[in-house]
């Protein structure tokens, strides 16, 4: 088993959740958290994007840490052979080419259990 | 090479100071959630009222293994307070990532050293 944990733009959760049901992961848990990468929200020089993020770069570097930008990090735990379908499903319908489309990790999940029946492994999420 | 994650739960005010130190270390990568604990505590009392979940804020990045001493040095002299530390104060965990994938470009990160993540 394996958890994939994606860090996705707020406007994408709807368009995530119905991606991952139609790819037959209808499981999965949503956080509301904040973060930065490397990019904008980081104080590390960019190259130049245009006024709007110049503006927004103005503004950053006044702040001690950066920017944190609301992101939705979605949790999904799917067997070892749903992995794949699952990371490229979830690519293919955030993917807009910008900086702040977000991260995927995969990590991996010794064991789960499903705590109404107490049925362990692959069964346990299926 | 590869990756790890690093979730650090701290406390609340010191969130910022932790970012801002794994900045200037050289990890820009980094997200925050709002997580409510307790730890062998089992929180605390004041007075007559105990609290047995107290407010923390997990901070979770991940990073090339490789740098990992570095990070969590890094993380622990942030958020400690005091000289020697309190109770509260926090707890790191480490655990291992398989694969990592940038969704802008689609591509996966291969972690080299010193690569910001």
């Amino acid at each position: 088993m394996k958890e994939v944990i994606a860090i996705i733009r707020v406007n994408m959760i709807n368009k995530t959740k119905d991606a991952l049901l139609a790819a037959g992961v209808p499981a999965f848990f949503a956080n509301e958290v904040l973060g930065r990468g490397k990019g904008l929200g980081s104080g590390l020089p960019q190259d130049d994007k245009g006024p709007l993020e110049a503006s927004l770069r103005l503004t950053e570097n006044q702040m001690e840490t950066g920017r944190l930008f609301a992101k939705r990090m979605v949790t999904v735990v799917v067997p070892d052979n749903k992995t794949d379908a699952v990371v490229s499903t979830i690519i293919a319908v955030n993917q807009t080419g910008n900086p702040g489309d977000g991260k995927v990790f995969v990590l991996d999940i010794d064991d789960s259990l499903r705590v109404r029946t107490g049925e362990c492994g692959e069964s346990a999420i299926c | 090479m590869p990756l790890v994650m690093v979730r650090s739960i701290v406390r609340p005010e010191k969130a910022d100071e932790v970012l801002l130190a794994l900045m200037n270390a050289g990890f820009p990568g980094a997200t925050k959630l709002f997580v409510a604990g307790r730890g062998k505590q089992c929180g605390i009392k004041i007075g007559d009222v105990a609290y047995d979940e107290l407010a923390k804020t997990m901070i979770m990045t991940v990073i090339p293994d490789t740098d990992k001493e570095v990070v969590v040095k890094t993380i622990v002299d942030a958020a400690r307070t005091g000289d020697n530390g309190n109770y509260g104060d926090g707890k790191i965990f480490i655990s291992s990532v398989g694969e990592m994938y940038t969704i802008s470009s689609g591509a996966k990160e291969s972690g080299a050293r010193g690569d910001t993540l």
